[in-house]
């Protein structure tokens, strides 16, 4: 979809309220931002910058799926700055999944903490071509729009990148 | 960890909710900052109270002229015509406008003046005097 409103394939519409941009995106931003930092707290700091500016900003965007395109650029280049500035130091725990027997979500806790530490390791271009490509569910071409690089050099981060982390989990196994 | 759990784990990690405590700490920052900035900035008041005295300068520049009001009549009304009953109509008279007071011409200095008159007799000639 996005994609697709990239392309401009999807009509011109007007963008909604501030507001109603805040609620409908503030959960994938800082989900995003924690993906990437590893830690709440820097997300949450990410996550407020993120709608300052698009305060800012303004919603002169052509269509709805433009915002969300400028939102993840805007988040990826704070959170890759963060971690330029400084290691993210403190790791908050993660949300339990809810609906899953005690046993199976002990599992996958453990799994994502791994998962997550593994990530960290990564670099931060890497990491975040991952979280928003694997976990965020973007197209290549949506996170190459918010890395500002080419298809190509989206897919060879994250190619390297799984790479990396199953060697990376694969020598904790071992 | 297969390349498979990797992929089921990213999948679980897309649906896992965000904390409430940070949603709502993010939700209360961003709302606090920006709708402080939505109050009437002080540019805001200067552009109104300029387009406002604007619009004052040109109704008062260009407001349509006011037509002159109309002499009053000051002639004397003749009837038209005989009238054919012996009782006329009251006719409402305008009041006519009060003369305007004007200056006196002062009175001529006398100054002597006489002329003297020519005739084809060269012994007559006639002189005017006063």
């Amino acid at each position: 979809m996005l994609e697709a409103a990239l392309m401009g394939e999807i009509p011109r519409e007007t963008t909604g309220s501030f507001d109603r941009v805040v609620r409908e995106r503030e959960a994938q931003m800082l989900r995003t931002a924690f993906r990437i930092l590893g830690n709440w707290s820097d997300a949450e700091d990410v996550a407020q910058e993120v709608f300052l500016r698009l305060h800012r900003h303004g919603l002169n965007f052509p269509h709805d799926a433009a915002v969300g395109a400028w939102l993840y650029r805007v988040t990826v280049n704070l959170c890759l700055d963060r971690t330029r500035s400084r290691r993210s130091s403190q790791e908050l725990p993660e949300m339990a999944s809810p609906d899953r027997s005690a046993e199976a979500a002990v599992l996958m806790d453990e799994k994502k903490q791994r998962l997550m530490a593994a990530l960290a390791m990564l670099p931060p271009k890497e990491r975040a071509a991952v979280v928003l490509r694997q976990i965020e569910g973007l197209s290549t071409a949506e996170v190459a729009a918010a890395l500002g690089s080419s298809d190509v050099t989206v897919r060879s981060q994250i190619s390297k990148a799984m790479v990396r982390l199953r060697s990376i989990l694969n020598r904790e196994d071992a | 960890m297969t390349e498979q759990e990797m992929r089921e784990v990213f999948r679980e990690m897309r649906e896992e909710p965000v904390p409430a405590d940070s949603l709502a700490r993010v939700r209360a920052a961003v709302d606090a900052r920006t709708h402080r900035r939505r109050w009437v900035s002080p540019w805001q008041i200067a552009a109104t109270v300029l387009v406002a005295a604007a619009c004052a300068v040109g109704v008062v520049m260009f407001r349509p002229a006011v037509p002159a009001p109309e002499a009053p009549f000051a002639g004397t009304l003749v009837p038209a015509a005989v009238p054919e009953s012996p009782v006329q109509p009251p006719v409402a008279l305008t009041p006519a406008r009060p003369k305007r007071a004007r200056p006196r011409p002062r009175p001529a200095e006398i100054v002597p003046v006489s002329i003297r008159i020519e005739t084809p007799d060269p012994e007559v000639v006639i002189l005017l005097v006063n």
